[in-house]
């Protein structure tokens, strides 16, 4: 007597033909029946490249400036890679695509069209954007207490960043690129630009509902950088100290510092103060 | 009414993205809104914050693609627990979902994939479905799928294993008459017999879309007009019951005037034209 299939099998064979490389047109027939106008094997398919199809949309939304950068068809072919390499296990896929930055390292130049550095440091950009669309935000922070303070005080007091703050610092100019992208320039040119290394400082970070990129200066990174890595604003300010030495840099620090504390903290980058 | 007293909410739209900030400036009369519950779900950031300001000012339904009812691994009791706190911060009036898996095995394919509908299949969801809502404490929606195959296993028409889950598990049916016959034209049956084993006191809304005829078979995208004939088994439907209608437009979405004109044109169908 014929074995009946139980569910769990249809569905470890299912996700396992979908997912997988190849199909077995066999299998397909064991568990698919015919159509009124398309064979199992076609009635299959469509699940099949739906599967893929949808990943890859995923993944352009999250990744579009990239994609337009490798263009559709290396971008596509790089999404698929991806997806063969990270399939999905969870429900949602906010978070699907949070591996693709270190996925372009791994990547040929030739596959890519750019600098896997470069693709990644992209990436890289990007994903800060999804993730801080989906952070927490902090609303503006009143440090009017803290200036009035003695400075002893001040000097222990800590910054505690939003969830929604991102720093990098990049070899790449790739923020430059991701507007230029963004402002209808021609993707191919802008990359000739940013893929020579250019060290960058780059701010990701969202304030109500505008996500804002921002390239820093190296002096606005050196004090910002240790305040973001909870570094008091005493030990942030001694590390500075360290490493200015040129009068010009030093300049800038004076005139400016009071300046940046209050833009950042009306920006929303620090969640409180400790 | 329906048997579980959900209030009949009448003529609602699917929040999407792209019309988020023409909602929350023009505050446009529509009679309710469907919200895709992943859609806020693995976030503590701006997809919340529109959605509470909608949420404050019209009635709500959670409508998920992840719960994953039929599948043979255990019930994601994270996601649940997710989905409740959701349902209970906007305050929606029902929950629901679809009659479908979408992985096995920790993989998920992030499509609503179709059962075979065998007696196994029926008692393993109905065991499921009554876990589901004992954890909610309220009925669960079920949605009918629209599919692409059909399973060799399979042995009970869908429309009769749906009537019979629904009974055994005494849950709510969410209609989706744009399912009905995108699945009748790629399986060959007549979706007056569907409509005609229905239990319409269990069902609290119906949805309707458009979708993609490739000739050979039809495709589910809701995309574009709803088609006449769907228009006209939502008639056939809202003669047996009062539940909600909603229009679901996922692709090549138009402006939100366009969109909610082409919800409206329901009312024609129901006998509510105002």
């Amino acid at each position: 007597m014929k074995r009946e299939i139980t569910l769990r099998e249809v569905q470890v064979w299912m996700v396992g033909a979908i997912t997988g490389a190849s199909v077995d047109a066999s299998s397909v027939e064991r568990f698919v029946t015919d159509g009124p106008r398309l064979d199992a094997a076609a009635r299959f398919e469509i699940y099949r490249s739906g599967y893929r199809a949808r990943l890859v949309e995923c993944l352009l939304d999250d990744y579009p400036v990239l994609a337009k950068t490798l263009g559709h068809e290396r971008f596509e072919a790089l999404a698929t890679a991806y997806i063969d390499r990270h399939p999905s296990s969870s429900p949602n896929l906010n978070a699907y695509g949070r591996h693709f930055a270190s996925f372009c390292l791994e990547c040929a130049p030739e596959e890519l069209g750019v600098p896997a550095s470069f693709a990644s440091e992209l990436a890289a950009l990007e994903w800060s954007v999804v993730e801080v669309i989906h952070a927490e935000a902090a609303g503006p922070l009143d440090v009017g207490e803290l200036q009035r303070s003695p400075p002893e005080r001040w000097a222990r007091a800590r910054f505690v960043r939003s969830e929604a703050v991102r720093l990098h610092r990049f070899d790449h100019a790739v923020n430059r690129h991701y507007q230029a992208v963004l402002d209808g320039g021609d993707a191919t040119s802008s990359t000739a630009l940013a893929r020579s290394p250019h060290i960058t400082p780059t701010l990701v970070y969202r304030s109500d509902v505008a996500v804002w990129r921002m390239d820093l200066t190296p002096m606005m990174h050196l004090v910002l950088g240790p305040l973001l890595a909870g570094e008091t604003i005493g030990g942030a300010l001694g590390q500075v100290e360290e490493e200015v030495t040129e009068p010009a840099q030093l300049e800038e620090l004076g005139q400016n510092l009071h300046a940046w504390f209050a833009a950042w903290s009306s920006a929303g980058l620090f969640a409180r103060i400790e | 009414m329906n048997r579980f007293s959900l209030p009949a909410l009448g003529v609602g739209l699917g929040l999407r993205t792209v019309h988020y900030a023409h909602i929350l400036e023009h505050q446009p009369d529509v009679d309710w809104f469907e919200i895709l519950s992943e859609n806020f779900m693995q976030t503590r950031g701006r997809p919340l914050h529109y959605l509470d300001r909608v949420a404050e000012r019209y009635p709500v339904a959670l409508h998920g693609v992840s719960l994953s009812i039929g599948s043979t691994d255990p019930l994601d009791m994270a996601y649940l627990e997710e989905l409740k706190a959701l349902r209970d911060r906007t305050g929606a009036k029902w929950v629901s979902d679809h009659l479908c898996w979408t992985g096995v095995a920790q993989k998920n394919t992030h499509d609503l994939l179709p059962l075979p509908y065998t007696e196994e299949s029926l008692r393993h969801v109905v065991r499921r479905v009554k876990q589901v809502q004992d954890f909610l404490e309220a009925p669960l929606a079920l949605e009918n799928p629209s599919t692409y195959l059909e399973h060799t296993s399979s042995a009970i028409p869908e429309w009769e294993f749906l009537k019979e889950l629904a009974r055994e598990a005494d849950c709510a049916l969410l209609l989706d008459v744009n399912n009905v016959y995108v699945s009748s034209r790629n399986h060959g049956f007549d979706p007056a017999t569907y409509l005609a084993a229905v239990p319409y006191d269990r069902v609290v809304q119906i949805h309707v879309s458009g979708h993609t005829d490739h000739g050979t078979h039809v495709v589910d995208t809701h995309i574009g007009p709803v088609v006449d004939p769907v228009w006209e088994l939502l008639r056939e439907a809202r003669r047996h019951c009062e539940a909600s209608v909603l229009l679901e437009w996922d692709a090549e979405i138009p402006d939100f005037e366009t969109t909610h004109a082409e919800a409206l044109k329901a009312r024609a169908f129901i006998g509510e034209a105002r």
